[in-house]
């Protein structure tokens, strides 16, 4: 009778397991789906705020602000149900769309997350030397051979710790999809511990997938930050200085 | 180390509630002088609610003041969440449950229910202009109680309707199990942590149908932004959504239990219970309407 | 039940069918959930920047499991997680002094242990942070003036991990103000649950979540310059060593 307990135990966590590990995708294609729009947001603010007009730069001191003084819960419930409450948004042409719960999710976490890569991009923005700006203006430098040869790989190099941070919580922040009906990986463990009663177990497994996730990343990160360190020839050196 | 002192912490908080908890049971006054605790959930209109400024408000407030009323007890309501009330019961730290808890067997086993003083039905709701507004079996009564081929032929229809459609429901609730038990993968149901999110993806038409007590609909139907909604198919009693809705008392506590029970049987006798249904559900929620009801259906 | 006919500055007025005082007291709720799982973060972040430091191997090893398991798992999980598996932990406790099941604790107390438990992992790091700014030769130099523990600490130890925490510090701070939203989920009246129940009853959600918005920029932006005040005062205090 035991022996039988003990199969219905790993029956259950097995199907649980499947369940959950077929949910992996979803919770991937959010995370890289909304990286890739913060990023580009993010870069695009920060020449907002770098920019000549002061409109521009009011809009873009705003919006980070705004996202970054309130929790992504309630900016998911706002796009997802507030702006559904909106007679123009359920009536307009993106209503396809904003129907959709990981849509609104993913738009979300683009708005929410480009106002933090935004304030990582532009510390990395000001720790470049004005000198090396300068130098690259007395050799003749025009403005996008600049921004390519001098600005944008240190922006990358001295950016890729924080930006590496922001992108661990994105992986985690995607949980929160789950509060709108989306059936990720948090949103399949809840309804699982929600028919079966078993919470401990259900969650331990949900756990580990996100430890996976946030595991691969990080190691992705380090690898990427070894290679642009200027300090370490490509693999002979490796991990002498620092 | 630190795990250790977690549960150490935790162990400490845990103790000291459980001694706390039951310390308070007979803080105040004993016998027929004591002020019954009455556990309620406050979060589910028009059963029980509450209100802006705090107050519990609804079906059950209501009635509960009378049935005290009648027995001449001095009641006290408190509102809680679902999650711990049972334990709250089992702890003494309430004396009584009146949260429109539905009889189930499971329930039986661990709670003393009274008479139900209310039954009703689940019923499907979509937008007025949503295909679904004309399924088939329009206010036909499905009796999970009663089995034989007429069951078994409008299961086979509602398949058919709600195949490929999408239901809200809320999530662990009778309804949820329900639907798992009868469409099984033939629909697909999303699920809602509280009431108000199914209601707004219902009136913006993220989901087609929801399945809900009509109780609570009628009156949501009667709203402005309700007039958008409707009722359709059939109307669903029985099998895994219970046996109407009771107060649940500790199992051993007999004698309150039949205080109580009499005075239910009264009430429903002299029209209160109908009253209150027409004041807050906009029905007749007593028992005796929906074994009529029911009857009739055969 | 005609709330919902009202017009908008009275669905958030203070009347009787406004949700004015409610909302404030649901901020005023999320203050207070951010403070108390603020400080048990920092008793426990403490100790966890104790450990990693600690001589002892399995010490320093379960304090760096402790911050990537932390780090690396949504804090709406770990809600979940002390929401959902608090009641059988208690029970199982109880059940060992022989006591009865006591039901949930209170909804209060697993949000902030819930919240504070991710806090800590995040401020162990920043407090190692400060630990390891501190120059060894100045700690070392003041024990050659004859500087005893308690003094060495407070002149030479502090002012500088204070100087070097605060910034930091006041971004934990603004993470766990908005974390705290997650508590919302086990249904405590915090300023995020609130404004669901009052966008979800009174079918009116972006008014309410708008309102939401606000309050929380409010109280964002007021810490914030709370925490300014204070890394001033402490850099003159650093300063005057």
């Amino acid at each position: 009778m035991g022996g039988a307990a003990m199969n219905a135990d790993v029956t259950f966590l097995a199907d649980t397991a499947l369940a959950i590990v077929r949910a992996v995708p979803v919770t991937l294609g959010l995370f890289v789906a909304s990286a890739i729009g913060a990023s580009l947001l993010g870069g695009g603010l920060v020449a907002a705020l770098t920019a000549g007009l002061a409109p521009v730069r009011g809009i873009a001191r705003g919006w980070i602000f705004l996202f970054r003084g309130t929790p992504l819960l309630l900016q998911i419930f706002m796009v997802y149900y507030g702006l559904a409450a909106l007679g123009p948004v359920r009536q307009g042409p993106f209503w396809p769309a904003f129907r959709d719960p990981l849509f609104c999710a993913g738009l979300a976490m683009t708005c929410c997350c480009s106002a933090y890569i935004a304030e990582v991009l532009r510390g990395a923005l000001a720790a470049i030397p004005a000198g090396q700006i300068e130098a690259a203006l007395a050799c003749g430098m025009g403005r996008v051979t600049r921004l390519r040869l001098i600005v944008l790989p240190q922006m990358l190099r001295l950016a890729l710790p924080a930006y590496g941070n922001e992108l661990v919580m994105m992986v985690k922040s995607t949980s929160l999809a789950s509060t709108i009906t989306v059936l990720d990986v948090t949103g399949v463990a809840q309804q699982v511990i929600a028919h079966s009663y078993r919470t401990l177990d259900v969650f331990c497994l949900a756990a580990g997938v996100y430890l996976g996730l946030t595991g691969a990343l990080t190691a992705l990160l380090r690898w990427a930050e070894r290679r642009l360190d200027p300090t370490v020839s490509d693999g002979a050196g490796e991990g002498a200085s620092r | 180390m630190t795990a250790f002192g977690i549960r150490a912490g935790l162990a400490c908080v845990a103790a000291l509630a459980t001694a706390v908890l039951g310390g308070c049971r007979d803080e105040e006054g004993k016998g027929a002088d004591r002020v019954l605790v009455v556990g309620t959930e406050g979060l589910y209109p028009p059963w029980n609610y509450t209100r802006p400024d705090g107050q519990l408000a609804g079906f059950e407030p209501d009635y509960v003041r009378i049935l005290c009323a009648r027995l001449h007890r001095r009641c006290r309501m408190v509102a809680m969440d679902w999650d711990g009330m049972v334990g709250a019961l089992q702890t003494g730290k309430i004396d009584l449950i009146a949260d429109s808890v539905q009889v189930t067997p499971e329930r039986s086993q661990v709670l003393g229910f009274t008479r139900p003083y209310a039954m009703t039905t689940g019923v499907f709701v979509t937008l007025r202009d949503h295909r679904l507004a004309g399924m088939a079996d329009k206010g036909a009564m499905m009796d999970f109680d009663r089995p034989g081929p007429a069951l078994t032929a409008m299961t086979g229809r509602l398949k058919g309707s709600l195949a490929g459609k999408v239901i809200g429901v809320e999530i662990s609730g009778a309804f949820d199990n329900f639907l798992n038990q009868t469409l099984g993968s033939g629909a697909s149901i999303r699920y809602y942590h509280t009431m108000g999110e199914r209601d707004l993806d219902l009136l913006n038409g993220r989901i087609d149908a929801t399945l809900e007590d009509e109780a609570y609909m009628r009156p949501l139907l009667a709203t402005r932004d309700g007039a958008a909604l409707t009722m359709a198919g059939p109307r669903v009693i029985g099998g895994a959504m219970g046996g109407g809705e009771a107060l649940a008392f500790r199992p051993g506590d007999t004698a309150l239990r039949s205080a109580f029970d009499g005075a239910i049987a009264a009430t429903i006798a002299d029209g209160t219970v109908r009253r209150l249904g027409l004041k807050w559900f906009r029905m007749d929620a007593s028992p005796a309407q929906a074994a009529a009801e029911r009857k009739g259906a055969r | 039940m005609s709330e919902q006919d009202l017009p908008a500055f009275a669905l958030l007025g203070f009347g009787t069918d406004g949700w004015g005082r409610v909302l404030v007291l649901g901020a005023v709720l999320t203050l207070a959930l951010s403070l108390a799982s603020m400080t048990i973060g920092s008793v426990l972040g403490a100790l966890l920047a104790w450990a990693r430091g600690s001589r002892r191997g399995w010490l320093a090893r379960l304090a760096t499991a402790y911050g990537v398991i932390m780090r690396g798992v949504p804090e709406l999980l770990v809600v979940l997680l002390l929401y959902f598996g608090a009641p059988g932990l208690m029970a199982a406790v109880a059940g060992l002094f022989g006591l009865p099941a006591p039901g949930s604790p209170p909804a209060f107390l697993t949000g902030s242990l819930a919240i504070g438990l991710v806090s800590a992992a995040y401020q162990a790091e920043v407090f190692r942070g400060g630990l390891l700014a501190v120059p060894k030769g100045q700690v070392e130099a003041a024990l050659a003036a004859g500087m005893g523990p308690w003094l060495r600490f407070r002149r030479i130890v502090l002012p500088q991990v204070l100087h070097h925490v605060l910034p930091p510090l006041g971004n934990v701070w603004q993470f766990n103000l908005k974390d705290s939203a997650l508590v919302a989920i086990t249904g405590l009246a915090e300023l995020m649950r609130v404004s669901l129940v009052a966008a979800g009853s009174t079918r009116r959600p972006f008014l309410f979540f708008a309102a939401a918005m606000v309050l929380y920029l409010a109280l964002t932006s007021l810490s914030s310059a709370v925490f300014r005040r204070i890394e001033a005062r402490g850099s003159q205090w650093a300063g005057r060593r």
